[in-house]
């Protein structure tokens, strides 16, 4: 089947927008900043069509890439996440009907206050239901390392949640 | 860890990282900057299309040029052979109409 497909670069882009715009958006906690990463990314997705293999690396390729682009923007500038989740809730809020309920919010928000390695792990096992050699692959870093942070991360988020949200805990 | 049950604090995060759907205008401003990035592609072409007709042009008219000079000059150096033919063979007449007019004015 694979060597049958052709890559369609609108049918890429109606399928995995939603997958790139939300890894950005995890990634930077910015709308505004996750939109242009994830036009960014669809632009070179057209300059790399030729290469792409088959649906499957087109989808690994383009998680790659977002996050890939989503830190680089990250170190650009240089702001913490926790800082531009604010500027998302005052500013550029979502449309209601694609609010998380407030425990999610929270969650998210918390997300965003850990450090970049465990919070790209989290997003891509928790988001993209990626297992550690998978997110392994797409971070280009060792098994163990994602491993690693993807059980600090979420003791870390644990330990937070229980501060912040001890509603939350007490009804689990 | 891939095979560990998700308890209830990775349930509430699995579904709070829902994907989000991604704005309307992203599809759409991508299309944009697609169709304004290959547009510049599209009339460097054009514009090499267009110089090479120039060239053509301008290589046919020069090679055109040089054709009817060497068209004239042939034309002109056959014109100089056939009337240093004529003043040739207009001296070898004269010569003969000489020589006839002496042998008749002997004959006489």
């Amino acid at each position: 089947m694979a060597l049958d497909w052709q890559p369609d670069f609108e049918r890429l882009l109606d399928e995995h927008q939603s997958m790139v715009f939300s890894l950005a958006l995890r990634m930077t906690g910015d709308r505004g900043l996750a939109e242009e990463i994830a036009q960014d990314v669809f632009l070179e997705l057209d300059g790399h069509m030729g290469r792409m293999k088959s649906p499957e690396h087109a989808r690994f390729w383009l998680r790659q890439v977002a996050m890939s682009r989503s830190t680089d923007a990250l170190r650009r500038r240089k702001v913490r996440g926790m800082d531009l989740w604010v500027e998302l809730e005052d500013g550029h809020a979502a449309r209601a009907e694609e609010r998380p309920s407030p425990v999610g919010a929270r969650l998210e928000h918390l997300l965003t206050t850990l450090p970049e390695t465990q919070r790209a792990a989290l997003i891509l096992r928790y988001q993209e239901d990626m297992l550690p050699d998978e997110i392994a692959a797409a971070l280009d870093a060792p098994v163990a390392t994602v491993k690693s942070h993807l059980q600090r991360g979420l003791k870390l988020l644990r330990a937070k949640a229980t501060n912040h949200l001890r509603e939350f805990i007490r009804g689990a | 860890m891939e095979h560990e049950e998700l308890d209830g604090f990775e349930r509430e995060l699995k579904q709070a990282l829902e994907r989000r759907p991604a704005p309307p205008s992203l599809k759409r401003r991508v299309m944009e900057r697609r169709a304004q990035r290959r547009q510049p592609q599209s009339m460097i072409w054009m514009r090499l299309a267009a110089t090479l007709l120039i060239v053509a042009i301008l290589g046919g008219g020069l090679r055109w040029g040089l054709q009817q000079r060497e068209e004239r000059r042939q034309g002109e150096e056959a014109r100089r052979q056939v009337m240093t033919a004529l003043r040739i063979t207009g001296h070898a007449l004269n010569q003969v109409s000489t020589k006839l007019a002496a042998h008749d004015r002997a004959g006489e």
